[in-house]
């Protein structure tokens, strides 16, 4: 019996020696994560103070992205079950009262099943107003209450008195939270992208600059000291910096507003669908790289960006495979087979608008994340690099006769008849693609390359906005060949974006000098001071002053030629002077002859200052390939309207007709309004065009049809003297002889025009 | 009580160990076993009001309100235990059949409206002081096992013995589970009279295997739990078995006290944060004074003061040990092997809970955690442990 005692004592020792190992083994494997778990759970009395995110604003300083405080409605049910519950109706009450749109009956129940829950949102994002107001309330609610119970306990009525309300116990707090806003909500949306939840920014300047955007969270610690009350220890919240971008609000909603009267005229012109399959424009200085605006087709709510309702959507269409797109329209794939339904007559914007494919597309920004051949804008840019690189003089004269043989290949021009004999002045301001193959070949491939190169295709421009794409897969390598290089002069064959055509052109038409395009100038802590300022970045020098002022030359001949003789006149801001190039480019599959047209112009001719270059993507036009007014009747439609409101002077002389089209333009300019424009196009669509660089051209050769416009003849233009005053330079109306507001064409006061004189 | 009759009932009993000569008590109690056990309810006590502290406040009630209360049954307890010391223990024989029917009808109280209902538990009385029955219960069963034993030596031999005395602890064990819902004291009164049988029996192997099969049934359960093959939905005690297989599962409900418990012991570390500054207390242990202490001991003395509680009460068994084998008789080694198995039971499977080896069920931590009936009876079972150690001679 003893020995059994004995054995039974030491199957104890044996589990108390187990216990022991267990117990060691909590504290080895676990320790230093308990000890974590153990200090995070004691943060239930501490919140977490949110930083405000960083807003952004234009170059005028008008806010286009800003957080605003919002708060959170918390039911915290062990409070306010706390003396058995006599504080629950009196607090349901004043919700009631303050917050309309609450359940009440559910926070009831809430609170009766959950009586140690200390957690509960109720309401999400009420704004700060509605908060004040219910703590007004409960203010007043909370002297009168302690009026009573103070009388009460006067009397002697210690119960009575306890049983007073006292809303200060309720259990309802507010959860500080800020929520981000777009005032101009669908302004220049592709480049600013948005904030959906988390602080955390999507596409553009929000995605670009997040982390500069975003502050750091503070916090509020409650915690027991030694004597066991609670003591609070704060750590305030560092808010985020501010962008100031290049961005003009007015220029933005200007191009944003013509963009869109372009697709609300040209939906449906031809074909069913949407004006083109994309529009952007580009504003932006050659000077100094900065951007002024950069708009597409369709614009969305900034505030809602997952809500497409009124977005128009059928441009892309395209991008999705067709059964993908019967099932978004309702249709079997089967029966499209049999029936032959069209389906982009059933594409609704209904019907696309939860279709993640088609939103990201919406959410991109043209300018910067598709790239697309070209065509004739790039014409200037290889008479450039012949220039520089001195393999043409730019006095030679070449023989268009309407076509070319290039290594077995015919490659015609726009004009097939030929132009004859021509400079190269008149070749650029043609567009005649032999004279530029000519040039090209003079130039040589590897020349050709390094020019490319230096004006940055191929490459990331380097601009401040997420998405860039650097289409480095679809440019020319030394693996070039001689009918490569033909169509390649031309601006085929090889693919750019848009913004490395703007920065590019800009250094063409500068001096050539090359800018980095550039959105935000300065970066502001919470307090408004300047935690980083960008200069201007020069990148290089990719052509001579001489060169850039030939350049100059012969763009503004493209522009400024009698219209015969040029193929962009159309797009001429009355009354200046402008330098620019038309586009007209093939579009892959070269059998489909669908095409994209473009225009880049610049003003003033001599030394510009601005530079507008709008891109149109298959448009919906019956003879695309001469479509190419439609690029430059929107770019005119736009520098007419920008120019004034940029200051810069009108140099020419205006026709009558011209004064009647300005006026008639003038009544809905936005100049002196904040106004903002809420349509706009945004970015890119079918990748129809996937530009496999090389090989393509062939027999169809017309690969670059060009533009001239075909303009009835009463349109035409008629010269038409204006008259300057010599005191001051602005122009006198033909009709009366009063001197004219430059910027608005109206008469001025002569108290006024006084001022003016100097 | 005279010594021939003590005789008498021995050899009727047939006993083994035969009074030889008239006895005269005059041995004196253990005295380190004292000292041990008043250690521990003093280190109790300090653990329960830093456990109890701020939940007591945060309740309504005085800082010391657990304090006190646990204060006042020790006291009554202590009396108890200093009262029964003195006591020949072999007056126990005589209140045995007593002892057994009190027990029942304590428990078989609860039912009426007598019984208490705390923490959604009926498992109390209300007798002016609360009482759980089921400790009275374990003393009870003691004492009658203990003389019932020694008056049936041959019989439980014997298959139809064991299967009697069998029945007769099983009644209790199932009214302790069936009336007051409480598994774990039914185990517990099972489990001391089944050791003491074992201890009692000149056969072993019977007993190990027994055990072992109960052991493998218990096993397959908590297998059959684990892959799902029943749903755990079934009762709470299902349930919890789930709960103790993967507490992090269940972290916010079934499995919330045993990884707070574990939260606990883990950020104590080797030393422990310092008497007093455990923050699990701060309401994330629920009832940290009660079956949970160990946790807080954990995270306030760290491993070292965990250690020092389980060599104390390694002590108090090794010294209930010396007495249960040195005890004059078998009745003796009888009672205060029973009262030996109670506290390494309790011990064991509180420590196993907390750590979370065994699932979590209502075990508390002699002496230490917080429980008036609890303290108050396993006093007095010491002071029949000390009655026993009193009548050792003295070599």
């Amino acid at each position: 019996m003893q020995k059994k005692l004995v054995v039974l004592f030491f199957m104890v020792l044996l589990a108390f020696a187990y216990l022991i190992i267990r117990r060691a083994g909590i504290n080895r494997d676990n320790g230093e994560a308990y000890k974590k778990q153990v200090l995070a759970q004691q943060s239930y009395d501490s919140t977490t103070l949110p930083f405000k995110r960083g807003s952004i604003e234009d170059r005028n300083g008008t806010v286009l992205a800003y957080s605003e405080k919002v708060y959170n409605l918390i039911v915290d049910a062990k409070l306010l079950s706390v003396d058995k519950g006599v504080h629950i109706e009196p607090t349901l009450d004043i919700l009631k009262k303050s917050f309309a749109e609450l359940d009440i009956d559910e926070i009831r129940s809430y609170v009766e099943k959950n009586p140690g829950a200390s957690y509960k949102k109720y309401l999400k994002r009420i704004e700060s107003s509605r908060v004040e107001n219910y703590n007004k309330f409960m203010e007043e609610t909370i002297a009168a209450n302690n009026e009573r119970r103070d009388s009460l306990r006067k009397d002697g009525k210690t119960e009575e008195a306890d049983a007073v309300y006292d809303p200060a116990k309720n259990g309802i707090w507010f959860e500080e939270e800020y929520k981000r806003k777009y005032p101009y909500n669908t302004l220049a949306c592709d480049v600013i992208g948005f904030v959906q939840t988390g602080n955390e920014g999507q596409y553009g300047l929000e995605e670009y600059y997040n982390s500069i955007l975003n502050g750091t969270n503070g916090r509020s610690y409650g915690y027991l000291n030694a004597d066991g009350t609670l003591t609070r220890s704060v750590k305030e919240a560092e808010d985020g910096y501010t962008l100031i971008t290049s961005l003009d609000t007015n220029i933005q909603s200007i191009a944003e507003k013509h963009i869109n009267e372009f697709a609300e005229q040209n939906r449906n012109a031809y074909r069913t669908g949407p004006a083109a399959d994309n529009v952007g424009v580009i504003i932006m200085n050659p000077n100094n790289g900065e951007i002024y605006a950069m708009a597409g087709y369709p614009v969305y709510n900034l505030n809602e960006p997952q809500n497409m309702e009124g977005v128009d959507l059928t441009q892309y269409a395209g991008l999705l495979s067709k059964e993908d797109l019967a099932e978004a329209v309702g249709v079997s794939a089967n029966s499209i087979s049999e029936n032959e339904i069209d389906l982009m007559e059933l594409v609704t914007n209904e019907s696309l608008s939860d279709n993640a494919v088609i939103k990201n597309a919406v959410w991109k920004n043209y300018c910067i994340a598709d790239t697309y051949e070209p065509g004739s804008t790039m014409k200037p840019f290889t008479v450039a690099a012949a220039l520089d690189a001195a393999s043409i003089t730019g006095n030679e004269v070449y023989t268009c006769n309407g076509a070319l043989d290039v290594g077995g290949h015919t490659i015609h021009c726009h004009n097939r008849f030929g132009d004859g004999p021509l400079s190269v002045k008149e070749g650029v301001a043609k567009s005649c693609n032999v004279v530029l193959m000519d040039i090209a070949f003079a130039l040589g491939k590897q020349e050709w390359l390094r020019y490319n190169r230096n004006f940055g295709f191929g490459e990331y421009t380097g601009i401040d906005l997420a998405g860039e794409t650097s289409g480095a897969s679809n440019v020319f390598t030394e693996k070039m060949g001689q009918t490569d290089l033909a169509v390649a002069s031309f601006g085929q064959g090889f693919n750019v974006s848009m913004i490395q055509m703007a920065a590019g052109y800009g250094a063409l038409v500068n001096g050539g000098k090359y800018y980095e395009p550039h959105l935000v100038t300065r970066i502001l802590n919470s307090e408004g001071a300047i935690v980083k300022e960008y200069e201007p970045r020069r990148i290089k020098q990719v052509i001579s002053e001489g060169v850039s002022a030939e350049i100059r030359e012969d763009c503004k001949a493209v522009v400024m030629s009698e219209p015969e003789e040029c193929t962009g006149w159309t797009a001429r801001p009355a009354g200046y002077s402008m330098g620019g190039k038309t586009g007209t480019a093939e579009k892959l599959p070269r059998s489909a002859k669908n095409y994209l047209i473009s225009f880049m112009g610049f003003v003033p001719a001599d030394q510009p200052e601005v530079i507008c270059y709008v891109v149109i993507d298959h448009p919906n036009h019956p003879d695309q390939s001469n479509s190419t007014r439609l690029a430059t009747l929107l770019c005119k439609s736009i520098m007419t309207e920008v120019l004034p409101y940029l200051n810069i002077f009108p140099t020419e002389p205006i026709t009558e007709k011209e004064r009647e089209e300005l006026t008639d333009a003038e009544a809905s300019f936005f100049i002196g309004s904040n106004a903002v424009s809420d349509n706009s196009v945004s970015e890119n669509s079918a990748e129809e065009e996937g530009g496999e660089a090389s090989g393509q051209t062939g027999e169809e050769g017309e690969a670059a049809g060009e533009d001239n416009a075909m303009v009835p003849v009463d349109e035409m233009y008629t010269p038409n003297v204006i008259q300057y005053d010599p005191g001051t330079g602005f122009p006198l109306d033909p009709n009366t002889g009063e001197v004219l507001d430059p910027d608005t064409l109206q008469p001025i006061d002569e108290n006024v025009k006084s001022d003016l004189e100097y | 009580m005279d010594t021939a009759r003590e005789v008498r009932t021995a050899r009727r009993a047939g006993g083994l160990k035969k009074l030889k000569k008239k006895t005269k008590i005059k041995g004196q109690v253990d005295r380190s076993l004292i000292f041990i056990v008043l250690f521990l309810i003093v280190f109790g006590l300090i653990m329960i009001y830093s456990a109890s502290a701020y939940s007591a406040v945060r309740s309504g009630k005085e800082s010391n309100y657990y304090l006190m209360s646990q204060l006042r049954a020790t006291l009554l307890g202590l009396v108890a235990m200093a009262w029964l010391s003195t006591w020949d223990y072999h007056k126990f024989r005589v209140i045995a059949w007593p002892a057994y029917v009190v027990s029942l009808v304590l428990i078989a109280l609860v039912l009426t409206p007598l019984g208490m209902t705390i923490n959604g538990a009926r498992r109390w009385l209300n007798l002016g002081l609360s009482l759980q029955p089921a400790e009275v219960a374990k003393v009870g069963m003691i004492i009658f096992f203990s003389a019932y034993v020694y008056g049936n030596l041959k019989n439980i031999q014997h298959l139809k013995g064991i299967i009697k005395t069998m029945a007769l602890v099983a009644l209790p064990s199932l009214m302790v589970y069936g009336i007051t819902d409480n598994l774990s004291s039914a185990i517990i009164i099972f489990s001391i009279v089944y050791i003491m049988l074992f201890i009692a029996s000149p056969k072993s192997a019977p007993y190990i295997v027994i055990a072992g099969v109960l052991f493998l049934m218990a096993a397959f359960v908590v297998y059959v739990i684990a892959h799902n093959i029943i749903p755990a939905e079934l009762s709470y005690r299902l349930g919890r078995i789930k709960a103790w297989l993967d507490p992090e599962a269940y972290a916010s409900d079934r499995g919330f006290q045993t990884l707070q418990a574990l939260y606990s012991i883990g950020s104590g570390g080797v030393l422990g944060k310092g008497l007093g500054q455990s923050t699990q207390k701060l309401g994330f242990v629920p009832e940290a004074q009660n079956d949970m202490i160990f946790s807080i001991i954990c995270e306030e003395l760290g491993m070292f003061g965990a250690l020092a509680v389980i060599l104390l009460f390694i002590m108090l068994i090794y010294h209930l040990l010396m007495i249960a084998t040195n005890a004059q008789d078998l009745f003796g080694s009888l009672l205060v092997t029973g009262v030996m198995t109670h506290f390494a039971l309790q011990v064991i499977l509180n420590i196993a809970v907390v750590t979370n080896t065994l699932p979590n069920t209502g075990i508390t931590l002699p002496f230490i955690s917080y429980g008036g009936s609890s303290s108050v009876f396993l006093l007095t079972e010491i002071g029949i442990a000390l009655s026993v150690s009193r009548s050792i001679r003295m070599t």
